[in-house]
């Protein structure tokens, strides 16, 4: 029943095809919490073709822009989950270890209910991601929640290109048993941090034969029977990284796997952008400040494996405060939608301040991923990507009203409770005439 | 006992021996079909005309007063009857005996990382898996198809394709083309990589690339061996490069327009010659198919997807999406201006074919859209237009005489003709009952034939009317095929197999609860069956 009121509201935007070239609006009297420059108590949004193009009070209107009215309002940047899993056809290819060579940006799927339901919890951009079974996963890719629009049109061209690692259990298949089949290489902690070191080295072995053949091919005598290497979509991906074309993300818990995961990006020259879940980084915050490796983490959820029992709830904000980048992520699609009451936590367990507290969710995972000038705060010139909540977004009595898209808005709570009643008086009305 | 059982064995041993001697194929008689209507296709309809076939191909057409009739001609009298051209089904996967499925070998991975490939079987043939089923044939005949395109269904590259007329049971006699095309599906593979359809999409890339390099490491070998070390003999890829390289067709099935916009983004990528198949979602993405203007091989299988945003929205939707959204494809895709073929693929019953068609006309699919979707689109689509696909002299005489108008809910096809080959069309066989009695289980069996009994212990599975299961013996596993139980009315086919030949036998007889008694027959003689249910419980 209420899948179908939700489907009246999907069907008005429609699946139409075609990119979005950025909206019109204007956001009028709300509460704006920049995150970056600070909060205007009464203040306007204008968005002109997708763009942040003005903030300030009393903002005219031009001709035939729409007007959102936000009073009393609160209007924050569009929520950014830098780890999931939605908006796709597949989470991990296990078939081997080592996958650098399959690429998420393949199996899109923008039909993904989850999309719509994240709206709701006003976020506006994801980082979705290759699953954790292995050591090394595959390509991630960053998308814009477009409800309704192509795969393509949710892609955000600017993001960071970023390849998935993988530590600990879940990497070994530790909580996968099987007392039949035999099991795959890596099965130990070592084993993990081998195979990785294993296949980079590989991949310069792949590049420094690459670099022979073209530089025999543009010799002025080219030997006789110059053929060039055979190219592997594998080794080409971890070339991408070796060269700084790519960053990883690593998934990873326990201290001394993820210590020793910096010491083999030193050691082989890739970067690493951020560390996933990493319970144990408040154990490491020095040296990970140090290496400016950011954290993106749950706040307070641990324990639930035994390489997340020492997790505590305070490893964000204890993090944030020795100044690592740190971002609170939903892993998913359920926490999603209430990413808002994660990191109002991070101010009860160690204190973090509202502005801070908020930047978790929005300009810090907008660092990580590297769209930073783009989206992550309300500033002149970024995206028009925007949140509308009724209390302030750390009350535990919020709830999002309206997200915002380069202008377009993408869910609108009252104008979804209004369809929902229609269409419930048309199915009481057709009950009653007998027809279902 | 033993001396029996030997003596049991040899009689069997001679049965499978037993030749049965096959007959040359003869040069049908000549026909002439007067005093119908023909509707050519390509041509306008002929309101009473005449067809005369000779040596199976249209040997001439036209109306009544301008085509003579031969002598030697036999007179077909089809006043009353309108004439098509034989419907082809451009994507089907009928008569497929499956090779026998390995079972998932656990994934052993030392230490390399060399992962268990599967569904690379890119040199599969489907021509040497096909088994002709009369029943089949007739059903299908029934509904007016006499050409279809039957491709290996299992794998990411699932084998090549051969094209068939329905015209008896002999395989050689019915390819017309062979192969036809490269068939690859975004499937995934279980216990072996890729497990994911993203790791689909890298082993296609990878393998396109592989291609590439295998023929130019063979090339180079070729011009000039001395100093080069030869490149391993891969049959995988040696079956990829006339579709890789020489640009043969390769047909992509597309389950969602996201897999509609990989197939593209491949085909662009590798420069390939191909076509859609399935492409159920394909007027989603009218816009880009416009653009490409690829052939489209568009499913008469309404099913919306799994992935399908109008699914996973309440029973509602779902419900109108399955009768409503997803049969009007075709008629969205005609106004869209979007040439295609209709196919089978993924029906497997002929009367739910005819009825998809009819819903499609239903949704606004014209009815000589529809015709020209099945008849000159897939002929043209599959290169064969030159001999099929239309009424015209010098094609392949498949012809079909139909009561009324065709796709209509009371024509009934009267005749057919394949290869110039007569087939009276009969009423289906009578539906099965469905059956209150369930011989589900494990029973005890004794053969007794001419030369001694044998004991085999049997295990049957059954749904509905559907009979399924195993004999054992000494012998070994023999598979009960097409098994049917109707009212008390038992009837199944043992797929037996001795010595690494396989003989097909029939049994038929009655089932009761507890007993089954019958006869099975086969080559060279019969034996008597007994069976009984052996008690739950009791080893």
């Amino acid at each position: 029943m209420i899948g179908s009121l939700i489907f009246i509201f999907i069907i008005s935007l429609g699946v139409l095809p075609g990119f979005s070239k950025g909206a019109d609006l204007l956001i009028k009297n709300g509460i704006i919490l920049t995150v970056t420059k600070g909060t205007l108590p009464k203040g306007d949004i204008l968005i002109l073709g997708g763009i942040i193009k003005q903030i300030g009070e009393n903002i005219q209107a031009p001709q035939g822009v729409k007007v959102i009215d936000a009073s009393g309002k609160y209007v924050v940047p569009g929520i950014i989950d830098s780890h999931t899993h939605i908006a796709l056809t597949g989470t991990n290819e296990s078939g081997a270890a080592i996958t650098s060579e399959v690429d998420m940006r393949e199996v899109l799927n923008a039909e993904d209910p989850s999309i719509y339901n994240a709206l709701t919890g006003g976020a506006t951009m994801v980082h979705t991601m290759h699953g954790s079974a292995n050591p090394i996963g595959g390509q991630n890719i960053t998308l814009k929640l477009k409800w309704g629009k192509t795969s393509e049109d949710m892609i955000v061209p600017e993001a960071l290109r970023t390849l998935k690692f993988a530590l600990g259990e879940n990497a070994k298949q530790a909580n996968m048993p099987s007392l039949t089949a035999a099991r795959r290489y890596p099965m130990s902690r070592m084993g993990v941090n081998a195979i990785i070191r294993r296949e980079l080295l590989k991949a310069k072995n792949y590049m420094q034969q690459w670099d022979r053949y073209l530089e025999a091919k543009k010799s002025k005598k080219p030997p006789k029977n110059l053929i060039p290497p055979r190219k592997d979509l594998r080794m080409e991906a971890l070339a991408e990284l070796l060269r700084g074309k790519m960053v990883a993300r690593c998934h990873g818990y326990r201290a001394d796997e993820i210590l020793e995961f910096v010491k083999l990006s030193k050691e082989l020259g890739f970067k690493i952008a951020c560390f996933e879940h990493a319970s144990e980084a408040f154990k490491i915050a020095k040296e990970l400040a140090a290496e400016g490796i950011g954290i993106s983490v749950f706040l307070d959820s641990w324990a639930y494996k035994v390489e997340a029992s020492e997790g505590i709830a305070y490893n964000a904000a204890y993090c944030a405060q020795k100044g690592i980048l740190v971002s609170i992520n939903s892993d998913g699609g359920e926490r999603m939608r209430h990413l808002f009451n994660d990191a109002a936590k991070a101010m009860k367990y160690g204190g973090l301040s509202e502005e801070e507290a908020l930047k978790l969710i929005t300009i810090n995972p907008a660092i990580q991923l590297g769209v930073d000038k783009i989206v992550g705060s309300l500033e002149v010139g970024k995206h028009g990507d925007v949140a509308i909540f009724n209390e302030h977004p750390l009350s535990a009595y919020t709830r999002c009203e309206m997200t915002i898209i380069e202008g377009e808005t993408y869910f609108d709570r009252a104008q979804y409770l209004k369809e929902r009643e229609e269409m419930e008086k048309r199915l009481k009305d057709q009950k009653k005439k007998g027809e279902i | 006992m033993k001396i029996q059982k030997n003596l049991f064995f040899v009689f069997l041993i001679a049965a499978l021996l037993v030749q049965v001697p096959t007959s040359k194929a003869d040069v049908g008689p000549t026909y002439a079909i007067i005093n119908c209507k023909i509707v050519p296709v390509t041509s306008p309809a002929i309101e009473k005309g005449v067809i005369i076939i000779r040596n199976g191909l249209i040997e001439s057409l036209g109306p009544k007063e301008k085509v003579a009739i031969p002598e030697d001609a036999e007179i077909i009298e089809a006043e009353g009857l309108i004439a098509y051209p034989g419907l082809i089904s451009a994507h089907t996967s009928l008569f497929l005996e499956p090779p026998k499925e390995e079972p998932p070998t656990p994934m052993i991975v030392p230490t390399e990382t060399q992962e268990v490939k599967k569904g690379m079987n890119s040199d599969l043939f489907a021509f040497k898996l096909l088994k002709p089923k009369k029943s089949t044939i007739e059903s299908y005949q029934r509904i007016g198809v006499t050409t279809v395109l039957v491709a290996p269904e299992r794998g990411i590259f699932a084998g090549q394709s051969v094209l068939l007329n329905l015209n008896g049971e002999k395989a050689e006699a019915m390819i017309i083309k062979n192969p036809v095309a490269l068939h690859i599906n975004f499937a995934t593979e279980r216990q072996a990589y890729p497990s994911s359809l993203m790791g689909t999409m890298a082993l296609l890339k990878q393998s396109f690339l592989d291609a590439d390099y295998y023929s130019l490491c063979q090339a180079q070998f070729a011009k000039a061996p001395n100093g080069i070390k030869r490149l391993e003999y891969d049959p995988f890829l040696e079956a990829l490069l006339p579709y890789a390289k020489e640009k043969k067709p390769i047909i992509f099935t597309c389950n969602n327009l996201e897999d509609i916009k990989r197939a593209l983004r491949l085909i662009d990528k590798f420069k390939l010659n191909a076509l859609l198949s399935g492409a159920n979602e394909a007027w989603r993405v009218a816009d880009i198919l416009k653009k490409t203007k690829i052939p489209l091989l568009v499913t008469l299988n309404f099913k919306p997807p799994f992935t399908s945003i109008y699914i996973n929205q309440g029973e509602e939707l779902k419900e109108k999406a399955e009768k409503e959204i997803y049969p009007a494809n075709t008629s969205n895709l005609y106004k869209e201006g979007i040439k295609f073929a209709l196919t089978s693929y993924g029906l497997t019953e002929a009367s739910s074919i005819l009825k998809n068609i009819q819903s499609a006309v239903k949704a606004g699919l014209p009815k000589e859209e529809a015709i020209k979707a099945l008849t000159i689109n897939p002929a043209q689509f599959l290169g064969v237009n030159q001999i099929l696909g239309s009424l015209e002299p010098g094609k392949i005489a498949n012809v079909i005489l139909t009561s009324g108008e065709v796709f209509e809910e009371k024509t009934q096809v009267e005749k057919v003709f394949v290869d110039g080959i007569l087939f009276k069309i009969e009423k289906p066989p009578k539906e099965a009952k469905p059956s209150a009695l369930n011989i589900a289980g494990s029973w005890k069996a004794t053969i007794s034939g001419p030369m001694g009994e044998m004991e085999m212990t049997v295990e049957i599975e059954q749904e509905g009317n559907e009979i399924r299961g195993f004999i054992s013996s000494s012998f070994g596993k023999w598979e009960i095929r097409d098994g049917v139980l109707s009212g008390n009315d038992l009837s199944f086919t043992l797929a037996a197999t001795i010595m690494g030949e396989t003989m097909e036998m029939n049994f038929s007889g009655k089932a009761e609860k507890d007993t089954i008694e019958g006869t099975i027959a086969f080559a060279g003689g019969k034996a008597e069956l007994r069976a009984t249910r052996v008690p739950k419980g009791t080893n």
